[in-house]
């Protein structure tokens, strides 16, 4: 077990390095535009880890996630063109906006759980959609609201802004681990102890004295201030926020890649959204048809690796640094009531 | 006040038509016990077949006849290839359908084409009733959906298969002891739930577009009418179906749709979480 941890130690090295030498060396390799692809990846592998969050590690399967990514991607939007806000407090406010629409609508929606959950929540970001598509005066509906970008910090005469593109990247990357790292850090804590009791047998988490309902409220409401950063940053990234971006094919997205790249792993998010991403890019210039693939890519992985490509290479590691050695201690994920 | 009695017979009459869609769904969500999201596909798939089976034979009837066969042969296939070997796990099944769904709509638009087409409704005309004068099209199409309904109830009820259907919902192992073939079930179920979606797909055909995007819109509405009838209550999706167009089509009349759409939305909203049961509680469990 021990050559695994290593294993999977240095590879974790080797993507940092890598994410860190990106602005030099995708230049170098390919061209200035696969930076930015790289950075959009980092932003919706956040998004992916909200709902990887509350179904990976607590069992509750959202389907209506894009609604606090909307409200992050509003928050900022409004801030700037509306209220006239500086970066710092615009960022703050779409996360804030966020999360409070993650407390008002988890109050609810966390009192049902499973194929009720995943309808209800659904049902909440297409209601605020459909409200956001008919106050035009606010949001702009569809088309949305575009602003300019205000400078991230300015000291002295001299100011950083999302307008230098080595910059940007460096500002999502840090934001993106900062959040990976705090999801690692909760997870290993006591909270993310009785988020996995609850995800595996929510009966039994009451009767040893947890608060289910109020554990399952936390819960969405940390998956709310994640997918909130990830909007926030997808809209200082994109310099504009719409409402198309709450639609539920948005949310859909999102547990696919999670689900593919494995529920309950820290970094699958990030490996499903990955290879989703770089396929609509690569294949998209070539052949409109690229939904195709990602239709195809997901039915297979759901067939051939229910874990998800990152619980298959767990699965993989262990036989092989284990051959002949104990059974292999799997991590069940609970997927029925 | 004319105005007013069309838009709300459009609605029952489009509720009638959604009711046999949704009736695909609330028994693959029964049977199954997977949300279904290529079910809105299954749908624009109908609407396609009946486009090609018209420009292929020059006749619509056609497709009444040759649509939900393929969907029924589609929908078998599909559940024996990639439903059952995942095994029914929920969370799965969502992703697979997902998949499905943009498979569905990715082969249309290759081969259909992206832009929307019209079909002309086989009947043509106007007749004078409640003293408007109404689109006969429309009225057969309530016939057809109402036939249909009362034929897949018969069927559900008072044949050896439906029975099977009926008992493999009600206790899938006692089912099995007493030697139903649960598997086949589970096919026939998923073919039957793909055959109505494509049924309801001819049908709608003259009355919408026929567009590789059509179900992307049904696919709400028809959870909303499984989830207001109550999960697993056959006749109470149906109903909830009609009332829910009806009163879409009657909000509609005097507001926005959108305003329309979000009515439903919150109605089912309370009704998840006040009568998770569904508003008709009581028919069947």
């Amino acid at each position: 077990m021990t050559s695994a941890v290593a294993i999977e130690r240095a590879l974790l090295f080797a993507l940092a390095a890598f994410l860190i030498s990106v602005p030099w060396s995708i230049p170098a390799l390919v061209n200035d535009f696969w930076v930015s692809v790289i950075a959009e990846i980092l932003i919706w592998s956040l998004f992916a880890a909200s709902v990887n969050l509350l179904f990976g590690y607590v069992g509750l399967l959202s389907f209506g996630q894009a609604l606090y990514f909307g409200f992050g991607m509003y928050g900022v939007a409004i801030g700037i063109s509306d209220l006239g806000l500086s970066f710092w407090p615009a960022f703050g406010l779409g996360v804030a906006a966020a999360m409070a629409m993650a407390l008002v609508t988890g109050i609810f929606a966390v009192r049902l759980t499973w194929h009720y959950f995943a309808i209800i929540t659904v049902v909440f970001s297409l209601i605020v959609y459909f409200l956001a598509l008919s106050n035009k005066w606010l949001t702009g509906g569809d088309d949305g609201i575009n602003f300019t970008l205000p400078a991230t910090f300015s000291l002295g005469g001299k100011s950083w802004s999302f307008t230098d593109a080595t910059f940007q990247y460096f500002f999502i990357l840090a934001t993106v681990a900062l959040c990976f790292w705090l999801m690692h850090r909760l997870i290993g804590s006591p909270l993310g102890r009785a988020f996995l009791a609850i995800r595996d047998n929510d009966v039994r988490a009451s009767l040893i004295g947890l608060n289910v309902y109020r554990l399952r409220l936390i819960a969405f409401i940390m998956a709310g201030f994640l997918a909130g950063v990830a909007g926030a940053l997808f809209a200082f990234f994109g310099r504009y926020a719409s409402a198309s971006y709450m639609f539920y094919h948005v949310s859909g997205d999102a547990v696919v890649w999670a689900i593919v790249g494995g529920a309950g792993t820290l970094l699958g998010p990030l490996v499903g959204t990955t290879i989703f991403i770089l396929v609509r890019e690569i294949v998209s210039t070539h052949w409109e048809h690229h939904s195709l693939i990602v239709g195809v890519v997901a039915i297979l992985v759901v067939m051939f690796a229910p874990k998800g490509l990152v619980g298959l290479w767990h699965e993989w590691l262990t036989r092989l640094t284990e051959r002949g050695g104990a059974a292999a201690v799997e991590t069940k994920l609970r997927t029925e009531p | 006040m004319d105005k007013l009695l069309l838009l709300a017979m459009n609605g029952l009459i489009w509720g009638l038509i959604i009711a046999l869609i949704a009736l695909g769904l609330a028994i693959i969500f029964g049977l199954l016990d997977i949300i279904n999201l290529a079910h809105g596909d299954f749908f624009m798939v109908g609407t396609v077949l009946a486009w090609a089976t018209l420009q292929s034979t020059g006749s619509f009837w056609l497709a009444f006849l040759v649509a939900p066969l393929i969907g029924f042969l589609l929908g078998a296939l599909i559940q024996r290839v990639v439903i059952q070997p995942i095994h029914n796990v929920a969370a799965l099944s969502i992703v697979a359908t997902f998949g499905l769904s943009l498979i569905l709509q990715e082969s249309v638009r290759i081969t259909f084409g992206p832009t929307p087409r019209r079909i002309l409704p086989p009947i043509q005309g106007t007749v004078h009733l409640f003293g408007i004068d109404y689109e006969v099209y429309r009225l057969f199409a309530a016939v057809v959906a109402i036939a249909a309904l009362v034929g897949f109830f018969i069927f559900l009820h008072h044949t050896r298969l439906g029975t099977w259907m009926r008992a493999v919902r009600h206790d899938r192992d006692t089912a099995i002891a007493m030697g139903v073939p649960a598997q086949r079930v589970y096919i026939l179920t998923f073919a039957i739930g793909f055959a109505l979606a494509a049924l309801g797909g001819v049908v709608a055909a003259p009355i919408t577009t026929v567009d590789f995007r059509g179900g992307v819109d049904i696919l709400p509405f028809c959870f909303m009418a499984v989830i207001i009838g109550g999960l697993g209550n056959l006749p109470g999706t149906a109903a909830a179906a009609i009332l829910l167009a009806f009163l879409e089509g009657l909000i509609s009349s005097v507001a926005d749709p959108t305003v329309a759409r979000i009515s439903s939305l919150v109605l089912m909203s309370a009704v998840l979480l006040l009568r998770p049961q569904g508003l008709f509680k009581g028919l069947t469990r």
